[in-house]
């Protein structure tokens, strides 16, 4: 059991899904209801004392079939705990479970199969293979397994998307706003367990940001899709189920149906 | 799978222009190798079904006994030097049961004269044969006129008769070792159906002129046709049965035939082979540093892949297929264009004064499955280490903004190389001061000293020389100089193609030269006679015996003695053996006797040419094809009398012509009057022009002619080395491009703060010049080191010290900066004219 109080902040939350008591976290049969989990997670960079703590002894939950957002200013170590939650960079303390297998236990293979069976990616900018077209580029990770996407899930995340007549075109051919819908799609086709969102309208004007988000929600909504998604824009932070405030390596706040005027009330007392 | 292999193909595509400059380099590298095997199998090839189709009616054939293997040496002619027959063994054949037919062969020294100048050159040998009547053993088939049959009618081979525009009827002169003869030719004709045995100028004569022109009592081989329906193994054994003979089956006779007609150009394949492995290793370089750029500008993209589930296989198999797929195409292109420029390789190494066997190419699978695995395979295994590393990537590491390759050179890396290095300094040492061979394998890994010491040497060049280039060329010059250390890896492996390149431009300049140097040492020190007369071919004595009498009858001749040459067994193996006047030769030739006394030679005695005066006293045999000599060691010599072939043992002339029978001379030394004037050369000169195989010189010019077979190399070498250049310019083309690209966006910032087009290219320029000129002073100093040792250790008697041509070597320096910068014309021309913005909005 963690020590710290930041890490049980969540506890306030009673009628959060976000379970963060470590207790309970480590029980395996217990995490049925969190698409992805962070128990006394740690991470830092450097061994000896000039060593930077990017993660300091995270416990939380992502649920189930909910859009949670993760918020906090630059360098509090989102990005970083999101990376290490989907299994793309190591903990240097603690366990990352991704449903109840502990990624701390996988090999470089095994972490790589789970990515490409049980995670999707969108990130902020390079989402795309320039070589392969946005069909090719949305099968990828079905492709790389060898299999193919069923139809019905292939046309109805197409069709969602509304990316059918853009299909047959390079990523170079594609508005940013298309680019990005063709990296949701991919991240989607394959049903996940969990897609992870790493800034994914970072780079994008609003309306085609809002398009993004609005995706995004419909896949939660409709299809039951866990979704965490990195920002630091309040105005995507709204569209989430819950949004965690990270500062300094660590869980400062969880908040339920977050709207902009509460997100930005947290982050202004963040010290931005 | 088949995804990835789209997916590689269209980035290939996508990239045509950098993979336009690899391929091509492949695309030579290949192309080189495929035209050597394919030269090497067409002369072989063609030589023996020509012997093949010549003997085809020879069941068997009868030899004298085998009295030694042919010597040792690369260029030595393999042939086997064979007791001579019974006169009366041909009778003795055809009597045999199931005998057919026994037609007698004898061969010769015979060299065709046409208006006072031999015919042919090269190093063909001058043959003459007699003209077999029976057509089924007779390996010659007459094309035109008459066969010979009175002594004074020849027919000579269609290649003669065309090098010397002569036809049946016509009159002309033949030169053997009995002399001059008057001839007519009677007819022409082709050796099976080629225009002329492999490697060999025939004159062929009638039985009657055998004994008088060749010299010979008996003949060389014996040629048996089986009757039809005779048991040939039965035959066989009792043709075995005759003595001092041996028996030799018709398809063993056409196996050695065929051997001994091609191995003395396996030497030279194996020169072309050399030439060719480092062609490809030039290009594995060249592709090596294209995959390594391609790699790391598509790092994030292996991230992203790796991200989404692709396994290290999968990524590293993306980038394979694409090399496998650039390997392959290149390498179709180079197996067409190696096939296609047989005739090109042909004519280079013709450059040589090297004899070659003509005929159409022949493309034997086994050729082609070389040179494509070789193409392909390097490729694949050249991309393959960059591959691995990016694989290896943490996706998260790639995903990252900076991509960029770490500018600090790896510690471990430079001490490992330091480490090599000393090792293989230690090595060359060792092998140089106890002369072993087996030391320089240790300093043979100052190569991967060198690739691994590379980026550091790199990056201390550009700390160096920035000052200076900053001081040479303002501004231009330090970012120049900063740009190499920028990424010391790259530039570090851009420098190898072309110190590759550059050192065995060097190597081969300095064997050159100390071969040439150890061929005309022995004359430079030696010589004291006025004038030389020599033969037309080092290998073979063409001079009449009578020569040297009528020399010395001149007036204002001193003195003239001749040298002359034949073949002997010792200790198993065949050398040349020289006959000489041991009081007459050391007034005009100095031996450098350092023991014993030549004068002995007169006695029986041997002189040995070596530095071990202990060998005196001892007992040599030799065995000659007549007779064998069993003669005490009377004097030690350091000196032979130069040139190739030249003797390694002294014995008295007349010794010599009483065991091999009467020789046409080598050499013959002239020594002129004191006071002489040039009278006194130009009347020796006439008499010397009116006896064909004879050529003058002075001293002078015989000592600047001894070893020009070895310039004759040299062109040969100069024209491979173009070959290897043009390579390895390649490789500095393409990576500069490629560096360029990779810094777009730094070129950009410099354009937008107002750099121009030409400050641009000027920075380009020197940074390459800087490179080339560090990795050509790299490669010609360890090729200097390592080829010193090379030859010193394993040069032997043929080359007794090394000489570096250093103004050679210095033009080599020059042209190696000038070419880079000559390569690097292009890129810097295409990155000027790229618009600014672009440039610095590219995404990298």
């Amino acid at each position: 059991m963690s020590p710290n109080p930041d890490s049980t902040i969540v506890d306030r939350q009673s009628e959060s899904a976000l379970s963060a008591d470590a207790g309970d976290a480590g029980d395996a049969g217990d995490a049925g209801d969190a698409a992805a989990m962070l128990v006394g997670a740690g991470k830092r960079y450097g061994s000896d004392e000039s060593a930077v703590v990017a993660l300091d002894d995270v416990t939380i939950a992502f649920p189930a079939g909910k859009f949670t957002a993760v918020m906090g200013p630059s360098g509090s170590g989102k990005s970083t705990m999101m990376h290490c939650a989907a299994g793309l960079d190591r903990l240097t303390s603690g366990r990352a479970l991704i449903g109840d297998t502990d990624l701390s236990t996988l090999g470089d293979r095994e972490l790589t199969m789970l990515r490409r069976e049980r995670i999707g990616f969108v990130f902020q900018t390079f989402n795309l293979v320039a070589t392969l077209t946005a069909e090719e580029n949305i099968c990828l990770p079905l492709t790389l397994s060898g299999r193919r996407p069923s139809d019905a899930v292939h046309d109805q995340v197409v069709s969602m998307l509304r990316l059918g007549d853009r299909l047959h075109h390079r990523p170079a051919e594609l508005s940013g706003g298309q680019q990005q819908r063709v990296a949701v799609a991919r991240a989607l086709v394959a049903r996940p367990q969990v897609v992870f969102a790493d800034e994914p309208t970072g780079n994008l004007d609003t309306r085609s940001g809002q398009e993004i988000l609005g995706f995004l929600r419909s896949a939660v909504d409709m299809h039951h899709q866990s979704i965490v998604m990195v920002t630091h824009d309040p105005g995507a932070a709204v569209w989430a189920d819950h949004v965690v405030f990270v500062v300094d390596g660590r869980v400062h706040d969880v908040m339920d149906r977050p709207s902009a005027d509460s997100v930005l009330d947290v982050m202004r007392g963040l010290g931005r | 799978m088949s995804q990835m292999m789209r997916n590689a193909v269209r980035s290939v595509l996508a990239s045509r222009g950098r993979f336009v400059l690899t391929g091509a380099a492949i695309m030579l590298s290949v192309a080189f190798l495929v035209a050597t095997l394919v030269l090497a199998d067409s002369m072989r090839g063609r030589a023996a079904s020509d012997i093949a189709e010549a003997f085809a009616g020879t069941d068997a054939v009868m030899q004298g006994a085998s009295l030694g293997e042919p010597g040792g040496g690369p260029g030595d002619p393999a042939r086997s030097v064979r007791q001579s027959l019974d006169p009366d063994i041909t009778e003795r054949v055809a009597s045999v049961d199931d005998v057919d037919g026994a037609a007698s062969q004898w061969a010769g020294f015979a060299k065709l004269v046409v208006d006072g100048s031999s015919v042919g050159n090269g190093t063909a040998s001058d043959v003459g044969r007699n003209w077999i009547a029976d057509t089924a053993l007779n390996p010659f088939r007459l094309t035109s006129g008459q066969p010979p049959t009175e002594v004074g009618e020849v027919v000579i081979d269609r290649s003669l008769a065309d090098d010397a525009g002569v036809a049946p009827g016509d009159v002309v002169q033949v030169l053997t070792a009995t002399g001059m003869h008057d001839a007519t030719i009677t007819g022409i004709a082709t050796f099976a159906s080629a225009d002329a045995a492999p490697l060999q100028r025939t004159v062929l004569l009638p039985d009657a002129a055998v004994s008088a022109w060749l010299d010979t009592a008996a003949p060389t081989e014996v040629l048996v046709e089986l009757a039809e329906d005779a048991d040939r193994t039965e035959v066989l054994g009792r043709l075995s049965a005759l003595s001092d003979a041996e028996v030799v089956d018709g398809p063993d006779y056409i196996r050695t035939m065929q051997d001994a007609a091609t191995s003395p150009l396996q030497f030279l394949n194996a020169f072309l082979l050399a030439f060719a492995v480092v062609a490809v290793l030039i290009g594995a370089t060249i592709i090596f540093n294209t995959f390594t750029l391609t790699v790391a500008r598509r790092r994030r993209e292996s991230g992203l892949l790796r991200a989404i589930g692709a396994e290290r296989r999968q990524v590293l198999g993306g980038v394979v297929i694409e090399a496998a797929f650039i390997g392959t195409i290149a390498t179709l292109a180079g197996l067409v264009c190696g096939v296609a420029g047989v005739d090109a390789l042909r004519w280079v190494v013709g450059l040589t004064g090297i004899s070659l066997l003509t005929g159409p190419p022949i493309v034997s699978p086994t050729s082609i499955a070389i040179a494509a695995t070789v193409g392909i395979g390097a490729t694949i295994l050249s991309a393959w280490i960059p591959a691995r590393r990016a694989a290896a990537t943490p996706p998260i590491e790639a995903l990252r903004e900076s991509a960029a390759e770490p500018r600090v050179v790896s510690r471990a890396r430079t001490v490992s190389g330091l480490v090599l290095a000393g090792a293989a300094i230690a090595g060359g040492a060792m092998a140089v001061v106890g002369s072993n061979p087996v030391w320089l394998m240790l300093a043979a890994v100052i190569f991967p000293a060198l690739v691994l010491c590379g980026p550091a040497i790199v990056t201390a060049t550009a700390r160096w020389s920035s000052p200076a280039a900053r001081r040479a060329a303002g501004v231009a010059g330090s970012i120049a100089a900063g740009n190499l250390a920028a990424s010391p890896r790259r530039s570090a492996s851009t420098a190898l193609a072309f110190m590759l390149g550059t050192a065995m431009v060097t190597m081969f300049a300095i064997f050159a030269s100390s071969l040439t140097s150890g061929v005309g040492t022995d004359v430079r020190e030696g010589l004291q006679a006025d004038l030389v007369v020599t033969s037309a071919t080092p290998d073979f004595s063409t001079i009449d015996p009578t020569l040297a009498d009528r020399i010395a009858e001149r007036p204002d001749v001193d003195a003239v003695t001749a040298l002359s040459k034949a073949e002997g067994i010792v200790e198993g193996k065949a050398e040349a053996i020289g006959g000489i006047d041991p009081t007459a030769l050391p007034t005009m030739y100095d031996l450098d006797p350092i023991a014993g006394d030549l004068a002995d030679l007169s006695s029986g005695g041997v002189a040995v040419v070596s530095d071990d005066p202990a060998l005196l006293g001892g007992t040599l045999e030799i065995e000659f094809e007549r007779s064998t000599i069993e003669a005490p060691i009377v004097a030690v010599v350091a000196r032979s009398t130069g040139g190739f072939e030249a003797p390694l043992y002294f014995v008295d002339r007349a010794t010599l012509d009483a065991s091999v029978g009467r020789l046409l001379d080598a050499q013959v030394f002239v020594d002129l009057a004191d006071g002489a004037g040039t009278d006194a050369e130009e009347d020796v000169s006439a008499l010397v022009r009116d006896a064909p195989g004879s050529f003058l010189a002075t001293r002078e010019e015989h000592v600047a002619s001894s070893g020009s077979e070895i310039a004759a190399f040299g062109n040969f070498i100069d024209g491979m080395l173009i070959l290897a250049s043009l390579i390895a310019l390649l490789g500095v083309a393409n990576t500069t491009a490629l560096a360029i690209n990779e810094r777009s966006g730094e070129i950009g910032l410099l354009r937008a703060v107002g750099a121009t087009r030409r400050e641009l290219r000027r920075i380009v320029r020197l940074e390459v010049a800087l490179l080339s000129f560090v990795a050509a002073s790299i490669g010609i100093a360890v090729a200097v080191g390592f080829g010193w040792a090379l030859i010193h250790v394993t040069g032997g008697e043929e080359i007794p010290s090394v000489v570096v041509p250093w103004s050679r070597l210095a033009v080599t320096l020059v042209v190696a900066v000038a070419a880079g910068v000559v390569a690097a014309a292009w890129p810097a021309f295409r990155v000027s004219r790229v618009p600014v913005l672009e440039l610095a909005g590219r995404d990298r």
